[in-house]
């Protein structure tokens, strides 16, 4: 029992290496497309990529959350476009208030959620089926309630909302994703049931035997879960200034396991990384955008997001190799 | 075939498995291993099989040295093993796992009558009862094992090996079990029974060797000249006493009955009553339910009859989260890195798991500084030796890992702890301190229910003890922490036990 | 033994019944379901799902997902278009090399999962995302038009109510089926999905089998797609956009184990033939359209559901 039995590998390095790769990568993405184009470092450029960071960013955050848990979560589009036709019934239908209604949304993307963890929970079916069954069944009821036609006569706040510039080349929306990132930081660094959550996703069994409510916790997650793909949904709204049943759905499935993949978010649970999330979230745009700059067309931006997904997995995978081989 | 195991070590990082073991297993005899927990046994078999590769010492199979680089160079061979995990394909006809390996057919193709006429005439030694075209997910555990046993035939196995076949089978499979391993004994194979039940051992053995500790206590010796007495105190032991811990404070009230209790797991009439300040043994064989009843006390097994108070009121205990925020009982599992730790975290969050809504503010927040407070105390009292708090579980020692998961039960401060086999796998030094920590814990006046295999241990902390046998309260007495006075009693009471039962048997063998 | 086979009969005696009863309903309902012309749509519009699920399911048999089934058809289809239009090939040619493309797809796949130890989710969700990339990259979006008219002829051919198209699928069944339960390596496959420390230990590579499960799922992927050039008239980026839910709607359903280890492929064909009807009935019935992806999300939910009771109730016994 001597010192010489503990392994000499502090695990906070590796939490670290990750996301300071990553944060050079975008770093260098950024100095490449800016020389190539000085074009892509303008404010209006800028206050675009921003505007589309923030949804990727809190698409990835919603993600997120559930593989915390150790699960998946493949209706976060189905539950984003929901909210987001909710919202613009809301507005135009019933004439309520734009804060009042884009809350009630936001609440409808939680209640989805809660609907998918009890629904997991309760039958022990695994998340990927549930959640694949349910984003059609959302998505499925949307459409026939709103004939798949956009809500287009929403107040004139929402669009101003969507176009206002913060100090001329920050959205509102990357303000409100910032402060999500900050909360979500908070809450699994500090507060009891973030940490419950992430302790029950990576052994649920020895969780469970230190008192921790584990189906609670994965509610819960389903819930964070579907409360941000809502908020993700009305930054859209916003952005385009009308609530569009084409928003979210399948478009949203890879961006959303792309941000917290790539930024080091363990699949099998128990583990996340709010700042490597932003920061995949971050690549993701600023790959989108430079693309355009540099006149490669974006039709090729899915097989860079792929690239780089494969390229991120295996490097997360070798990582788990080289701490193997140390201890 | 005869197998020899010459002068084999095994060490693990933080305790020594297998220290200097011989034995031999000759054919047409069935040969018992037996031994407690953490006595070697898994490791033995593992080596055997191709799985583990020994440190030091060598196999032989009739006399030539064989070297096994995987299970598979195990079985080609000639060893074959049913261990407690199926290795069948569930959706798989009888037929067809048996012949996995070499299924009969031309060019690609499997001939399914060839599969299965082979399959009979194997399984017709064994058991002509199971159907060869039945899909195995439909067979009993039992059938199951018959079923491994035969494709371990059809590979010409000339050993085979047996890990507790008998744990999840009912007593009329076992005796058809026990026919098999006859006919398989007259065929000349070298049989290898891992088994805790004695009456088994005693009835179907030739020979048993016992390990204690990773030693050989006994080796190949005939079942004819060894009393059930001695077998038990060979496994059990005297070792030297290994702390001197000083009988308990003054014992205080009731804090934990079990009346008539039964369970699901088929616990009957258990009584049980554990006061303040006390350390409680729970004395049995591997096998013989108490863990179980632990599990059930705090909602993790269900509670079918009877009524537990805790204090002075009756309690349902549904989960272990209730029974930790409720009513304040702990449970410390044998099951370290499955159930105690989540090894993946840090040691802070490993032992603050327990209090984590107790030292939250108002917000639900937990200021990293209250966390480490709260954890500190304990990681110094139990002299935890890591770089960092932040360090995560799965690089300390064994030993520093059972002292995290009793750690986290301490930061709770329950009024009742369940401890069960603190000390497995752990090196001496660490022991002493364990049980220094325990009997410390009962003086600081909770109530511990201590569940251990280890004698020695038990007559160390306990003031009472219980010995349990086959899912039932056999004989309870004071602990007067003189060894043989309590090895006595113990033995006594298990010996007695298994008297009544072998007593009922027979009887109903003849009814 | 009897016990299994009346259960497993039952598994996709259900859905015959459903199928049956369905069909019974919807005569009654709609006078022109019945109509050789209908059933001739509804059987057309089952060829390419048919072969989707199937490609689908010979992952699930080892225990794995291929959410690269529609990206991998999207590029084989795109492939195949460019072949006949821009290189003019000869059709056989050019559908031979459009199932090499799938199958190449596939090992991809296979090779990836084993050689990094990663799980096939997310490894196929890159990958199909690459597939998808290239195909938009190379077509902008834009269909190839120019296929052999002969060969959009043989999408909309048919012999009484039955569709050209059904061939490949009712072909590729048989063959199926006699793989996986008549040859060695089909039984190898499925038992690295029902047990693969058991398959190992008896001298099956877990590995080898995983390769040709996918590399299969990506040839199946890519007949799928040649078949929807065929039905289509044109070769669409967008073929294999809305593959995902079908492609594990029709084994689920069918009884296929999430799990690995056991297909039914009898079972999937009358999942796919139940979610055609159900798709013909709504358009019959002149209902959204919608209707059809609430219908299978719930579908799926249900039966997992009813699947769980059952092996519960089953485990009590």
């Amino acid at each position: 029992m001597s010192t010489t039995d503990l392994a000499p590998t502090p695990r906070a390095r590796f939490e670290i290496a990750p996301q300071l790769g990553l944060a050079i990568i975008v770093g260098l993405l950024v100095v490449v497309f800016a020389w190539k184009q000085p074009g892509f470092v303008s404010s209006f450029n800028l206050f675009g990529m921003g505007r589309s960071l923030a949804v990727d960013v809190t698409v990835g955050f919603s993600q997120m959350a559930v593989l915390a848990t150790g699960g998946m979560n493949l209706a976060v589009g189905s539950i984003g476009v929901c909210s987001v036709m909710f919202a613009g019934y809301l507005m135009q239908d019933l004439g309520l208030p734009v804060p009042l209604a884009f809350l009630l949304a936001v609440m409808l993307g939680g209640l989805l959620g809660w609907l998918n963890g009890f629904t997991i929970v309760r039958s022990g079916v695994n998340a990927f089926i549930v959640t694949l069954a349910s984003a059609n069944l959302y998505s499925g009821a949307m459409l026939i309630l709103t004939k798949a036609q956009p809500i287009n006569v929403l107040p004139p706040i929402v669009s101003s909302i969507g176009s206002y510039e913060i100090l001329g080349y920050a959205s509102p929306a990357l303000v409100v994703a910032l402060v999500i990132g900050l909360a979500l930081y908070v809450f699994y660094r500090y507060s009891v049931p973030g940490k419950e959550t992430l302790m029950a996703g990576a052994n649920a069994r020895a969780a469970s035997m230190s008192g921790i409510a584990v189906s609670r916790s994965i509610i819960l997650a389903h819930v964070l879960s579907g409360v941000l793909a809502g908020v993700a949904g009305l930054m859209v709204v916003a952005r385009v200034g009308a609530a569009m049943p084409a928003v979210g759905g399948e478009d949203w499935l890879l961006p959303s396991f792309l941000a917290p993949v790539l930024g080091g978010t363990a699949l099998a649970g128990g583990f996340v990384s709010v700042v490597g999330t932003f920061l995949g979230a971050m690549l993701v745009t600023v790959i989108r955008s430079g693309l355009l700059f540099v006149n490669i067309s974006n039709f090729w931006l899915q097989l860079f997001l792929g690239l780089f997904l494969l390229a991120a997995v295996l490097a997360q995978r070798y990582r788990g190799l080289f701490r193997m081989r140390l201890t | 075939m005869r197998l020899s195991i010459v002068n084999v070590s095994k060490t693990f990082p933080s305790v020594k498995a297998l220290d200097d073991v011989s034995m031999e297993f000759a054919p047409g005899e069935v040969h018992a291993l037996m031994g407690e927990n953490g006595a070697g046994k898994s490791t033995l078999l593992k080596i055997v099989t191709g799985l583990y590769r020994p440190d030091a010492g060598l196999l032989k199979l009739d006399g030539e040295l064989v070297e096994f680089f995987s299970p598979r160079d195990a079985l080609a061979a000639g060893i074959g093993a049913v261990h407690q995990e199926r290795n069948l394909v569930p959706r798989f006809s009888v037929g067809e796992n048996i012949l996995l390996e070499h299924p009969p057919g031309r060019r690609g193709f499997i001939d399914y009558g060839a599969i299965y006429d082979r399959a009979r005439v194997l399984l017709e030694l064994l058991d002509p009862g199971i159907d060869v075209r039945a899909e195995v997910a439909t067979l009993s555990v039992a059938q199951m094992q018959i079923v491994e046993i035969a494709k371990a035939l059809s590979l010409n196995a000339r050993v085979l090996l047996l890990d507790e076949p008998t744990a999840s089978i009912t007593d009329h499979e076992a005796e058809a079990l026990f026919k098999v391993i006859a006919r398989l004994k007259a065929e000349g194979v070298a049989i290898v029974f891992v088994s805790h039940k004695l009456d088994e051992v005693l009835t179907i053995s030739d020979r048993v060797t016992v390990l204690r500790d990773g030693r050989v206590m006994a080796s190949g010796e005939a079942i004819a000249e060894m009393s059930r007495r001695r077998l038990v105190s060979l496994m059990i032991g005297r070792e030297e006493r290994i702390a001197d811990v000083a009988g308990g404070a003054k014992q205080g009230k009731v804090a934990l009955e079990l009346r008539e209790i039964a369970t699901s797991y088929g616990h009957s009439g258990i009584n049980l009553r554990l006061h303040e300040a006390e350390i409680l043994g729970l004395y049995g064989l591997v096998g013989a339910g108490r863990s179980e009843l632990a599990r059930s006390i705090i909602g993790d097994g269900r509670i079918t009859g009877g009524a537990i108070c805790v204090g002075d009121r009756p309690a349902r205990i549904r989960n272990p989260n209730e029974a930790l925020r409720r009513h304040r009982i702990g449970y410390v599992s044998e099951d370290r890195k499955g159930e105690g730790l989540v090894l993946s975290h840090s040691i802070v969050s490993n032992i603050a798991v327990t209090i984590w809504r107790r030292i939250a503010t108002r917000l639900w927040l937990i200021p990293p500084v209250v966390e480490r407070n709260a954890v500190t105390p304990q990681v110094q009292r139990l002299a935890i030796k890591s770089f960092s708090l932040d360090q995560t579980v799965d690089t300390l020692s064994g030993g520093n890992q059972q002292k995290v998961s009793l750690a986290k039960w301490l930061a709770a401060k329950t009024d009742i702890l369940l401890i069960d086999e603190p000390t497995v796998g752990i090196d001496i030094k660490t022991k002493v301190e364990l049980h220094e920590l325990i009997a410390q814990i009962a003086r600081d006046g909770a109530a511990v229910l201590l569940i251990s295999s280890d004698m020695a241990e038990m007559i160390t902390l306990a003031d009472r003890i219980l010995v349990m046998h086959n899912f039932a309260v056999v004989g309870e007495f004071v602990n007067d922490r003189i060894y043989e006075n309590g090895s006595e009693a113990i033995m006594s009471a298990i010996h007695a036990a298994e008297k009544d039962r072998k007593h009922l048997h027979d009887r109903a063998a003849i009814a | 033994m009897i016990g299994f086979r009346k259960f497993a009969s039952q598994e996709w005696a259900g859905l015959a019944a459903i199928f049956v009863l369905g069909s019974a309903l919807a005569a009654f309902l709609s006078p022109s379901f019945l109509t050789e012309y209908n059933i001739y749509v509804m059987l057309r519009s089952a060829s390419v799902e048919l072969l989707v699920a199937f490609s689908q399911m010979i992952v699930l048999a080892i225990g794995q997902m291929n959410l690269a089934v529609g990206a991998l058809g999207g590029l084989v289809a795109v492939l195949f278009g460019a072949m006949l239009q821009l290189l003019g090939l000869p059709l056989p040619l050019a559908i031979l090399i459009a199932l090499l493309i799938g199958i190449v797809g596939g090992f991809i796949n296979g090779l990836l999962t084993t050689r990094t130890g990663i799980n096939g989710f997310i490894i196929t969700l890159a990958t199909g995302s690459a597939f998808t990339g290239i195909n938009l990259g190379l077509t902008e979006s834009r269909p190839f038009h120019g296929i052999p008219v002969e060969f959009v002829a043989l999408g909309d051919s048919r012999w009484s109510f039955v569709p050209a198209l059904l061939w490949p699928p009712l072909i590729v069944a048989p063959l199926l089926a006699i793989f996986l339960y008549r040859t060695k390596s089909g039984r190898k496959l499925l038992a690295v999905g029902g047990n693969m420390r058991a398959a190992e230990l008896s001298g099956i590579s877990a590995n080898a089998m995983i390769i040709v499960a996918h590399a299969i799922s990506g040839g199946l992927a890519g007949l799928a797609a040649v078949l929807a050039v065929s039905q289509l008239g044109a070769a669409q980026p967008e073929i294999g956009s809305t593959w995902l839910l079908i492609s594990f709607a029709g084994p689920i359903i069918g009884g296929t184990a999430l799990a690995g280890g056991y297909v039914s492929i009898l079972g999937a064909m009358l999942a796919v033939l139940v979610i055609a009807l159900i798709e013909n009935m709504l358009v019959l019935m002149k209902v959204d359209p919608y209707w059809v992806r609430f219908a299978l999300g719930g579908l799926v939910l249900v039966t997992v559901g009813v699947n769980r009771w059952r092996a519960h109730q089953m485990g009590r016994n």
